[in-house]
């Protein structure tokens, strides 16, 4: 399948990209997104402490954050993003009503999305429209 | 002529005392004689007439008790409603002609502290004083008394006189208005609601208990005028001055309002949004006397929306979330196969969903691994597995792992009836598990099915494995493919 997505697609080549998303299901389709789209390395944290260990390490290129980490909201995690100057995006079940007003102003996917929407999303982060 | 008691022959001083007397209530009747005189009226009748020249008569006739006592406080006058009023003749009565006499709390009034003896001790005229009195045959009557001294041409005290009138009527509705005031006072107290009343400039005239809580502090009766909060504000958060508050505007216009909802500050910063209900009070007149305004407390309104507004996000929240997990088990399940396998897809979502109606039993806290064990080998259609044997008990799991450890079994279940031990009847699967040391150990061991082989890709049930029990619940999972059965060992911590 990663063979059969066109070259123009594949504009994450290279990219180290982190996924912040407790549900372990939903995140194997999002490493499946982002290894089709190219990426280079996905790393994942299903919790912010996780996430925040992750950062200690290599910093990624661009993040993907789902705002309700098993009650937790992940904003800490934005807030480290933010601080390093990554490009990131959140994804929600609850829609932009659920994002604190604070971080309205960031690009929000809606659950659930699929390869399309994500791929627009993503194009839109990194400016390349 | 003569009042109706005659005292003693030996009372002499009486007579002095009888001219005083009359001298005092007499003064008015003859300015009218001699306003008679004046205007040369006819006087109707000899009676009339005595009366008429004798204040004496006048007394006698009065709807008051009037008595004299002279300086020991022996009564030596009284008159026709005196005797009445007592129930009986004053006898050798001194101060005053009753059976008993009590204060109108009931108490025993010493003769010393009687409005007469106290004239006579002190010289001076008891005002107003209110007692009851007691008859023989039982019956008491509240009585309002005057007394007054009586002195001689050379300024010597000799005696007091004393008018005592019924009062028993006037103290019945007076008690009775009291009495109504006390229960809606009472009633107003007991009500769970702010209520305050105003007069009609809209200062405070009286407020109750639950008003004083939601203000937060107590402000002063006939100053603090419109409304006692603290500070005001419009349901948007704007400032609100209290002479344009709701009840200042229902005051100005003489009318009564429902709202508009606005917003008390207490000293503490507390916030409590209220919805007031001013209404003008009028007198029989039509005149505006005041107004009552009930504040009605919404905050337990807005938390119980607030609440449900949460529980309907986190409603939303969940259903886009499974529908996301439904979505990439679609996708982990078509992933590197060309022909689309629906009942993997189904076995799958079938075990998401058995595992969230274990969940939804337990108000979403727990699920039990002993059920999402034997369900595991529950078929989706068809004959039911044998040569499973299941081996534990009640073991309660946090939702995610519950989730996580349903979803590692149903593919390693999968596996084993495709390839492995349930694939063949020879075959056979123990699965049991226990509690030691805050965690929850799984032992899966497959015998006597087909050779195994190590898989040759990495699969859904593997990643599963690595993400969810290992990575999420901080558990160990280890799988042997051993030639004679899969043989699979899961540590998953439980919460402490």
């Amino acid at each position: 399948m990663m063979s059969d997505t066109p070259g123009e697609q594949r504009f994450l080549d290279g990219k180290r990209v982190l996924i912040v998303e407790d549900e372990a299901i939903i995140s194997f389709m999002l490493e499946d997104m982002f290894a089709e789209l190219g990426a280079l390395q996905v790393d994942h944290a299903a919790s912010i402490a996780a996430a925040m260990s992750c950062l200690n390490g290599l910093t990624p290129d661009l993040a993907v954050l789902d705002v309700n980490l098993g009650g937790d909201r992940v904003y800490p995690v934005a807030d480290a993003l933010e601080a390093k100057g990554v490009k990131f995006l959140f994804t929600t079940g609850y829609g932009r009503g659920g994002i604190e007003p604070a971080w309205t102003h960031k690009l929000v996917v809606q659950k659930p999305f699929n390869v399309e929407q994500m791929t627009t999303a993503l194009r839109e982060l990194l400016g390349l429209d | 002529m003569t009042w109706l008691g005659t005292i003693l022959p030996f009372r002499r001083s009486c007579i002095n005392g009888r001219v005083l007397y009359c001298e005092r209530f007499g003064a008015q009747m003859s300015n009218s004689m001699e306003s008679g005189k004046e205007h040369d009226a006819p006087v109707a009748s000899l009676a009339l007439e005595r009366i008429v020249r004798s204040p004496a008569a006048l007394v006698e006739n009065l709807p008051i008790g009037v008595y004299t006592c002279d300086a020991n406080g022996q009564i030596v006058q009284f008159n026709r409603r005196a005797v009445e009023l007592w129930g009986r003749p004053p006898r050798n009565a001194r101060f005053c002609g009753a059976h008993r006499k009590r204060e109108r709390d009931g108490s025993e009034i010493s003769p010393e502290d009687l409005p007469v003896a106290i004239v006579l001790r002190t010289g001076k005229p008891v005002r107003d004083r209110e007692m009851v009195l007691e008859r023989e045959n039982g019956e008491s009557i509240a009585i309002l008394v005057n007394a007054d001294p009586i002195f001689d041409d050379s300024g010597a005290l000799v005696g007091a006189v004393d008018c005592f009138q019924d009062i028993s009527e006037l103290t019945r509705i007076r008690r009775q208005v009291s009495e109504g005031r006390r229960v809606s006072r009472y009633v107003m107290e007991a009500l769970p609601t702010a209520v305050y009343t105003t007069d009609a400039e809209g200062r405070l005239l009286y407020y109750n208990k639950a008003a004083e809580e939601l203000w937060g502090f107590k402000p002063s009766i006939g100053e603090t005028q419109w409304c006692g909060s603290w500070k005001l504000f419009q349901a948007d958060g704007t400032p609100m001055a209290h002479e344009d508050c709701p009840m200042a505007i229902a005051l100005r216009e003489k009318r009564a309002m429902v709202g508009p909802e606005a917003m008390a500050e207490r000293p503490d910063g507390t916030r409590v949004p209220f919805m007031p209900h001013p209404t003008p009070i009028f007198d029989s007149d039509g005149q505006m006397i005041g107004a009552v305004n009930m504040l009605i407390d919404l905050s337990e309104q807005k938390r119980a929306n607030e609440q449900q507004r949460g529980l309907i996000d986190e409603l939303n929240h969940r259903v886009k979330n499974t529908l996301a997990t439904i979505q990439s088990l679609a996708a982990q399940t078509m992933r590197g196969s060309t022909v689309p396998d629906s009942r993997a897809f189904e076995a799958r979502l079938l075990t998401l969903s058995r595992v969230h109606d274990q969940l939804s039993r337990h108000s979403w806290e727990w699920a039990d691994f002993a059920v999402i064990a034997k369900q595991t080998f529950t078929p989706l259609r068809g004959s039911a597995n044998n040569g499973v044997r299941l081996d534990g008990g009640e073991v309660r799991l946090r939702p995610k792992s519950a989730l996580a450890v349903a979803m590692v079994l149903r593919e390693l279940a999968a596996n084993a009836e495709r390839h492995g031990a349930l694939s063949t009847p020879a075959g056979s699967l123990a699965l049991s598990w226990r509690v030691a040391g805050g965690k929850l150990a799984i032992d899966w061991r497959e015998q006597g099915g087909p050779p195994v082989s190590l898989p040759n890709k990495r699969g859904f049930g593997t990643r599963l494995l690595e993400r969810s029990i290992a990575e999420e619940l901080k558990g160990v999972a280890q799988i042997d493919y051993a030639a004679e059965g899969v043989h699979c060992t899961m540590e998953i911590p439980l919460p402490g």
